[in-house]
């Protein structure tokens, strides 16, 4: 039995889910009240773009399934969309990151950067595709910037955290 | 193992699989999935709760750096505000135990009627879009499901979510809410001095069309605009015949004499009933168009008693066996026209009268309408 709780508490996706729960918490306090050019910044995307650039494509895609399914738990919006959408936004991330020679601080920034971009596009794409109405307009863009912005700016730190949470559990203890 | 057999492909299939399955299941209103929130919420409230209050400083800070000038100016607004409110607000308390009394005596429903449970707001959405809000009070209280959602100026939206210990209001701007209203139009009003002659002088004309009016003593009801009870004597036009001028006024009579006969002018015996000029109403449906747009009322119809609808005409909410609330309460007011061509009524817009970007405490009225009740297998 203990084992089996010290095999979970090991599982990299466990302690993603627990890293998770606290940068959703400062999305639905700190980051919903203070909102920069009245946008909502979204560190919850950042996670899952910065899982994707920290451990590829395959393991940014299920990080950000994993990260987007826990935003939808808090949101009104239909269950399953900020998954797909956060899903496609780690892959991306991921593949991305393959084709840069030689990573650096400030590729990161602009692969999180683009990622985010998309991201905050791919959403009410998606909600518009699933029947909400009137998410899709042109302030999209001026979100979609702002976003970028200010998830370029906290990406090396979120990286650094999503590789120390996806590392592999020590075969040794 | 077993997992290793998984290449991209797959991995990205399941994915995909597991999200149109999710998507179908919330859409189809599956109670495993509302299950699965509920036991998340119950994770994550504590965590949240522990944030919040670590946070709280850096968020004071934040709005004492950005929002100092505002709460400065607001201040100054909303002590005129009280110090004009406190006057009106003996008349207004009146008018409406008399209202009530009113109702209650025909046998009307009215909100004085229905209960209700007060919440405050905890948190608004974290999505850039949708339009809602969290209050701290849930199922314990009552809330289900549909029921309407006030503040002290007057409605904000409908409940969506119910947890035990809270639940989440869609506000009247999202893009998703709907609300049968009524557009109470105020008639043409005219201001008149009781016995005292009113003469009308057309100036493009030399012919004697000069009519003359006496208005009738009548006392009106001070505050209701367009309101006046008791009976009114109907003004008489005198040989509209004559009157070779479209700015004629309207005139009542001042002597006595024959109605029939050209030329002269009499006081109609006939009586008008008390409140025929009441405010006209007119029914429509309110849809919220996102953060940055007012909400707009669609089916409003091109009547010609209705008449144009007027910037500054209340809006409330129209009730009916399947209005999301009942009737009469307040939504705020016509601030724009956009007029159409054909037999399309006109679009109007609304300036909702609470303020949705500084709630804080709240009444959810415990009115379930029948379109959102549950009914049992």
């Amino acid at each position: 039995m203990i084992d089996r709780l010290v095999d979970l508490a090991e599982n990299r996706y466990f302690r993603l889910f627990l890293v998770g729960l606290v940068v959703l918490s400062f999305q639905t306090t700190i980051l919903n009240d203070m909102r920069p050019f009245g946008v909502c910044l979204q560190i919850m995307l950042l996670l899952a773009a910065s899982s994707g650039l920290a451990r590829g494509s395959e393991t940014g895609a299920a990080a950000g399934f994993m990260i987007g399914l826990m935003y939808d738990m808090v949101l009104t919006t239909p269950m399953g969309v900020g998954a797909a959408v956060f899903a496609a936004v780690g892959y991306l991330a991921g593949y991305a990151h393959r084709f840069v020679h030689e990573p650096n601080w400030w590729s990161q920034m602009v692969l999180a950067a683009g990622a985010s971009a998309v991201g905050t596009i791919l959403m009410p794409i998606a909600l518009t595709v699933v029947g909400v109405e009137g998410v899709l307009t042109f302030r999209v863009i001026g979100i979609a910037f702002v976003v970028a912005l200010f998830n370029a700016a906290f990406s090396l730190p979120f990286e650094r955290i999503c590789r120390w949470a996806l590392s592999e559990p020590r075969v040794v203890r | 193992m077993a997992g290793n057999t998984f290449t991209r492909r797959r991995i990205i299939l399941l994915l995909v699989l597991s999200s149109i399955m999710l998507v179908t299941l919330d859409l189809r209103g599956s109670g495993s999935v509302n299950g699965l929130r509920s036991v998340f919420g119950t994770v994550f409230r504590p965590v949240e709760s522990v944030t919040r209050v670590v946070v709280r400083p850096v968020e004071n800070a934040w709005h004492g750096i950005t929002n100092y000038n505002d709460v400065v100016e607001e201040n100054r607004r909303l002590k005129d505000l009280v110090a004009y409110g406190e006057g009106a607000k003996i008349g207004a308390v009146a008018s409406v135990r008399e209202a009530q009394e009113l109702l209650a005596l025909n046998g009307l429903p009215s909100l004085a009627g229905i209960n209700s449970c007060s919440a405050q707001v905890v948190g608004q959405s974290p999505s850039n879009f949708a339009q809602t809000v969290e209050i701290n009070r849930g199922s314990e209280c009552g809330i289900r499901v549909g029921m309407p959602v006030l503040n002290a100026a007057g409605l904000i939206g409908k409940v969506t979510d119910v947890f035990d210990g809270r639940a989440v209001v869609m506000l009247l701007t999202d893009p998703g809410y709907s609300l049968a209203v009524k557009v109470v139009n105020t008639p043409p009003t005219t201001t008149t001095v009781p016995g005292a002659p009113v003469i009308t002088v057309d100036q493009s004309t030399t012919t004697s069309t000069t009519t003359t009016t006496t208005i009738p003593k009548t006392t009106t009801t001070a505050g209701i605009p367009g309101f006046t009870p008791g009976s009114t004597l109907a003004p008489t036009v005198t040989n509209p015949s004559q009157s070779t001028s479209p700015n004629a006024t309207v005139v009542a009579p001042t002597g006595t004499g024959d109605i029939n006969k050209p030329g002269s002018a009499n006081q109609s015996e006939i009586t008008v009933p008390a409140g025929a000029n009441l405010p006209l109403r007119e029914t429509g449906a309110l849809e919220g168009r996102g953060i940055s747009k007012a909400p707009i009322i669609r089916f409003v119809e091109n009547q010609p008693r209705f008449g144009e609808v007027n910037v500054g005409s209340p809006v409330i909410s129209a009730g009916g066996a399947s209005s999301l609330a009942p009737p009469d309460i307040v939504i705020g007011t016509v601030s724009r026209v956009i007029k159409r061509s054909g037999t399309l009524g006109p679009l109007l817009e609304v300036k909702i009268s609470a303020n949705l970007d500084a709630l804080n405490f709240i009444r959810v009225l415990l009115y379930q309408p029948s379109t959102e009740k549950v009914n049992a297998p």
